[in-house]
């Protein structure tokens, strides 16, 4: 079992790191690119381009045409995908163990990619599809309206998909411009997980990589002074009233980050707890959720709850009722142990195959060069200690509770 | 210790409940699943909704447990639980350590033989069925594909899994609780369970916890189609969803496996014809697909697209040029691929318990036999481009059930 992982790390002279926990038995190997970059290091003008970026980095190479890529993934007979989000944008895909240096030449290769203007003119219709499809979706457009009000011009309230004006008005050179700063080998991670070959690996993405450079690409840490209160939106065409919830928490370089999102998890999770008892159970509210954010420097909670507009007052009353309630009535010791037991089990269950536990292993060593196996972390959520959420409550950071409320009418009443 | 599993045990207990296990020792989890055939198309005309509420109730104490008693025994032993009620049974499942087994498979035990379904219970149970109805009317592509089947389906198979407000209306404490004395039977029941666990520990914790359990099988209607034709369903969105149906071949049928891989080359991965085909090439849409869907005694091929109102038309005939082009044949590279795809999602399934016990129990409901993963990887293997492309050459194109909703400006007008 997990006592014959092994973890393997190499900077290599262009500035790349790879890094990668090696599983003897398992069947499939996982890599992913991963890039420090999403839309908090994005200018007005270039709002959107992370993400328009990340679909354009399937567009195809020097050596591969859109074509290509999208035909050697699947005759890889891939599991793969990409996500950006604030300040992240994450290439990765996994296949049978034999493909290893298949996988590697691709996602390597789709690194350096050619954002050809016609490609660059098509695939705008698509970016332009997919806002359109987040009008539709009131549950994720919320938060995209929160963000702005509670983040008050921090980076971290920039929009990741832009807006469909600045995604129109998006030149194929500012994209390059953006490109070669934020892609540049040092601001790229390599991770790996599964069963590979780390001699084999390392000497052929040295090869491949031997043209990159470094930029030095850094990214601004202003101040956080988010907002509080409550805001409304309306939008006549909706049924339903959608509702996000937004306070100051911890970074994911913060020691009380598992103490933070046991805390939130108490709150929040998907059954049994306190949210769920007080809105869900109940049946006041058909989906409630309170979860810790922790990103670079800086974290968030956030919270969603949806319900009938009739019942907007009410639900949004209780919500801030249970989750201001905990700074006065910490979670008992059978809450606590609940939580810390439900995050042992997730965090094995997710590190069980490759694809899971990449993301994990990526996002440990982008935002604190750290490696601990997945026995290593049980272990250290399973001591995380109460007293350190109670340290933290003391400061009462739920009392500055942001609310947005976005539904068919005012609901001030 | 080896990372595959090709071997399946199974037992039938004398009260009719089927019982399967796949060994996974490398593995820390172990997850179950248990498979009640109760859902939406079996409840009693005229309380729709029966299901899904009984299946929330039964979440709400067991055992002699309350609600929160029971739910806090299993947060506390660390168990994620899964589940849901859907159109033909419900499942109750849980993801946990393997070592918590003992422990936690009398408590699923109790939910489903034992639950409390108290009158203090059931109006929470029903209101949150209602709240997951009423908040359809928010997601637009989960509406589509609700008139989709409802438009496809004659018989009961075409209802919501949430009911209707008139059938939650009716319900009531006495009646939900005649239904579960009805309707949750070991008789035609799945406990599927993989990970790093024992066989002969698990036969002894299930004598222990279900040999007691008792009712009578329950049948499901049989599946009927209504006639082709297309639905616009009206609202304010920003797009325009597209949703088709076309009649296919079912499990049972020999030709489930070429069919399988025809889809793939339609909608298998990004390289696929749709993708290419609406997104790639056209730019029409950002989510555009389609999948081979099974329930028990019938199969059909599902598509969908989203896409700006303008576009719908073009979207919509794009789609079904599709259909036409695959009925002529495909070529080896993309049966190649399609087949790659297949084979690897499926290792890359059987490196997880609970994909493992899902499907498992799903194999077992609609073929009465679970698969080994050896054995679909043989099937997936033996399929020829010959095989493939005679089968689409003799199977005529059916007519699509056509569901557009968004805007009032149709799509396609006579999408007919």
């Amino acid at each position: 079992m997990s006592q014959q992982h092994t973890f393997h790390q190499i900077a290599l002279d262009n500035g790349l790191t790879i890094v990668g926990e090696r599983n003897p038995q398992a069947r499939t190997f996982a890599a992913g690119y991963f890039v420090r970059t999403g839309s908090r290091d994005e200018t007005a003008p270039v709002s959107g381009v992370s993400h328009f970026l990340e679909h354009m980095m399937f567009k195809g190479s020097d050596r591969r045409s859109a074509e290509d890529i999208n035909r050697e993934f699947d005759e890889l007979g891939a599991n793969y995908n990409a996500f950006t989000s604030e300040e992240r944008t994450v290439y990765y895909g996994a296949v049978l163990a034999s493909f290893q240096d298949r996988l590697l030449d691709l996602l390597t290769d789709m690194m350096r990619p050619a954002l050809r203007e016609s490609d660059f003119d098509m695939e705008k219709n698509v970016i332009l599809e997919e806002i359109a499809m987040y009008q539709d979706h009131p549950q994720f457009r919320v938060f995209d309206l929160a963000a702005p009000r509670f983040f008050r011009g921090h980076p971290l309230g920039n929009s990741v998909l832009g807006s469909v004006e600045s995604i129109k008005g998006l030149s194929r050179d500012a994209m390059m411009d953006y490109f070669v700063r934020r892609y540049a080998a040092d601001n790229l991670t390599l991770v790996v997980a599964g069963n590979f070959d780390w001699d084999a690996l390392v000497a052929q993405v040295t090869g491949l990589s031997r043209s990159w450079s470094s930029s030095g690409a850094g990214r601004e840490h202003p101040a956080l002074e988010p907002a509080g209160g409550m805001e409304f939106v309306t939008d006549s065409k909706l049924n339903r009233v959608h509702l996000a919830f937004h306070a100051p928490g911890v970074s994911a370089q913060s020691e009380l980050r598992r103490a933070a999102s046991l805390l939130a998890s108490c709150l929040g999770d998907a059954s049994g707890s306190r949210l769920f008892w007080a809105l869900v159970d109940r049946g006041i509210a058909d989906s409630a959720s309170f979860s810790l954010d922790a990103g670079d420097g800086s974290g968030t909670f956030a919270g969603y709850a949806s319900t009938e507009p009739d019942r907007a007052e009410q639900v949004r009353d209780v919500f801030l009722e249970v989750v201001r309630g905990i700074q006065d009535e910490l979670p008992s010791a059978a809450e606590w142990r609940a939580a810390q037991t439900k995050a042992a089990t997730g965090l094995t269950l997710g590190g069980e195959t490759p694809f899971g536990r990449l993301i994990s292993l990526g996002s440990a060593w982008s935002y604190r060069r750290e490696y601990r196996t997945v026995r290593e972390e049980v272990e250290a959520i399973m001591n995380t200690s109460l007293d350190d959420a109670a340290g933290f409550l003391a400061d009462r950071p739920f009392d500055r509770l942001f609310t947005l409320q976005l539904g068919p009418d005012a609901g001030q009443s | 210790m080896t990372s595959t599993s090709d071997e399946i045990r199974s037992t039938r207990l004398d009260n009719g409940l089927t019982v399967l296990f796949e060994s996974m020792p490398w593995l820390e989890s172990a997850s179950v699943s248990l498979l009640i055939p109760a859902g939406s198309v079996t409840d009693p005309t005229g309380l729709e909704g029966s299901a899904s509420v009984l299946y929330d109730w039964t979440n709400r104490g067991a055992g002699g447990l309350d609600n929160r008693a029971f739910t806090e025994k299993l947060d506390a032993l660390g168990a994620w639980r899964g589940g849901s009620s859907d159109r033909e049974y419900s499942v109750v499942s849980a993801s946990l350590l393997a070592s918590a087994l003992p422990r936690v498979l009398p408590l699923l035990a109790d939910q489903v033989i034992r639950p409390e379904l108290a009158d203090a219970e059931f109006d929470g149970a029903t209101e949150l069925v209602r709240q997951e109805l009423r908040s359809l009317t928010d997601r637009p592509s989960s509406r589509l594909f609700e008139a989709l089947n409802n438009a496809y389906f004659e018989s009961g198979h075409g209802r919501s899994s949430y009911g209707t407000e008139e059938g939650l209306a009716a319900l009531t404490p006495s009646g939900v609780r005649q239904d579960f004395e009805h309707r949750y039977s070991p008789d035609g029941a799945v406990l599927a369970v993989a990970g790093g666990c024992d066989w002969d520990e698990l036969l002894g914790l299930v004598d222990a916890s279900f040999a007691d359990w008792r009712g009578n099988r329950f049948q499901a209607p049989e599946v009927r189609l209504a006639s082709p034709h297309a639905t616009h369903v009206i609202a304010d969105t920003s797009q325009q969803h597209i949703g088709l149906n076309f009649e296919a071949a079912g499990v049972d049928d020999a030709d489930w496996y070429l069919q399988s891989l025809a889809v793939g080359v339609l909608s298998g991965g990004m390289g696929a014809r749709l993708f290419t085909e609406v997104r790639e090439k056209r730019g029409l849409a950002y989510s555009v697909g389609a999948a081979v869907r099974a329930i028990r005694g019938a199969g059909f091929i599902t598509a969908y697209a989203g896409t700006t109102p303008e576009r719908a038309s073009e979207t919509l005939s794009v789609l079904r040029d599709e259909f036409v082009r695959l009925s002529e044949g495909v070529r080896e590279d993309e049966l190649e691929r399609a087949r790659m795809g297949s084979l690897s999602n499926l290792v890359m399934h059987s490196e997880s318990s609970s994909s493992r016990s899902k499907a498992l129990a799903g194999d077992q409901y609609l073929r009465g036999v679970p698969r080994t993963v050896a054995e679909i990887q043989a099937a997936i293997e033996a399929v020829t481009l010959e095989q493939v492309n005679s089968w689409l050459a003799q199977r005529p194109l059916p007519e699509p059930f056509v569901v557009t909703l968004g805007p009032d400006t149709r799509a396609g007008g006579d999408a007919q």
